[in-house]
């Protein structure tokens, strides 16, 4: 059973951050696909930055995202690079979540001469996080949606590479601590041996 | 009198970025410079291969750039950032080689997908040479430069972008000059 989580750092509401996001989503053909938006966290973010804690909303978005078998992940581009909200939630996320991580990249935009922010901003904080990123990033400028661009083969080819990167890796999967619990006898063995209270 | 380079850093002989240097040179001659184009693939290869700063037709180009003014860094996009040939001759300057000067940087591509080539490739090399300052650059398409002999047409709408641009950078270079020699 594989897991995606899309993550959209899309802000306005219909957002095509999120449009963008979805779309990988599917087109990835998962058993189980997410998609967050970070919009509906941004309190909770900016908690955690101030406090350097999850709060109870937070931290489940969190666990999934350490349990998801591969990420999507889709900013808007401001002023030339990610979004404020988008590299918040990177700074929240802890630090080996997403190593060994297929990651599948993506951004939007009014016009696609920013595309490169895929290339130059994106990829470097993602390597640094030791995640593994796709070599096809998708961009999506205003005129690639309802025309005929290659939007849609440049979807089908990145989801496809997270499909294969995902399914050659073993699941992740959650280790449970209740799974392998340690025999009530030998629980009880270990105490009768104790000699401190005699 | 001020004195500008440009520095054209394409390998093609037949180079768009070639041909927009030319029209530049010529641009900014006009507005009262000298200005003198080094396209990069006139070098000799060996000692820009070899890094040979030594060699008496790169340090020529070095003791050009170090009597400069201002410098305009022009090449074309490949594989999403400048050109090998272009940092080959950047790789040959001393350190701090634009310290003091007034930079352009422009930039000739296939696709406006690669715009921000200039911004995150180019400029921090420029940086990193000690430029002091540098002006926002410009990136023209291919299909917006007619090559013509020691020339270039460009499109009409290219030419309305890129001439404000280059006029700025004029404007610069001539602003610092007076304050150096008042």
């Amino acid at each position: 059973m594989t897991t995606i989580m899309a993550i959209s750092a899309g802000l306005s509401q219909p957002s095509s951050t999120r449009m963008l996001a979805d779309r990988l989503a599917a087109e990835v053909k998962a058993d189980h696909t997410e998609t967050v938006e970070l919009r509906e966290y941004a309190h909770d973010i900016t908690d955690h930055l101030l406090t350097r804690f999850a709060n109870a909303r937070l931290r489940p978005v969190l666990r999934r995202l350490a349990d998801a078998d591969g990420l999507i992940l889709v900013t808007p581009v401001f002023t030339a690079s990610f979004s404020g909200l988008f590299k918040s939630f990177l700074d929240i996320v802890e630090p080996d979540a997403l190593q060994g991580k297929p990651v599948l990249i993506g951004a939007t935009g009014g016009t696609e001469r920013h595309s490169l922010v895929l290339e130059h901003a994106l990829r470097p904080v993602l390597t640094y996080l030791r995640a593994v990123v796709l070599p096809t990033a998708v961009y999506a400028a205003s005129a690639d949606w309802g025309n005929d661009t290659d939007l849609s083969r440049r979807i089908a080819r990145a989801a496809g590479e997270l499909a294969a990167e995902v399914a050659r890796r073993p699941a992740v999967g959650r280790v449970d601590p209740f799974a392998d619990p340690v025999p009530f006898t030998d629980l009880l063995a270990d105490i009768s041996g104790r000699t401190d209270h005699d | 009198m001020t004195s500008l380079i440009i520095l054209s850093g394409s390998p093609s002989v037949t180079s768009r970025t070639g041909a927009l240097s030319d029209h530049l040179a010529t641009r900014l001659r006009g507005d009262g410079h000298t200005a003198s184009v080094v396209r990069v693939r006139d070098l000799p290869a060996e000692p820009l291969l070899h890094a040979d700063s030594t060699h008496p037709k790169i340090a020529e180009v070095a003791d050009a750039i170090a009597g400069a003014h201002g410098v305009v860094v022009a090449s074309p996009v490949y594989k999403a950032a400048y050109s090998g040939v272009l940092k080959l001759l950047l790789d040959l300057l001393p350190q701090f080689a634009l310290a003091g000067k007034v930079v352009l940087p422009v930039v000739t591509g296939g696709t406006p997908a690669h715009v921000l080539a200039i911004d995150y490739a180019l400029r921090p090399v420029l940086s990193s040479l000690g430029a002091d300052h540098i002006v926002p650059g410009w990136f023209v398409l291919d299909r917006h430069v007619e090559p013509l002999p020691g020339d270039a047409r460009l499109d009409q709408r290219a030419a309305e972008d890129l001439y404000p641009i280059v006029d700025a950078f004029s404007e610069v270079v001539r602003g610092r000059h007076a304050l150096a020699v008042a």
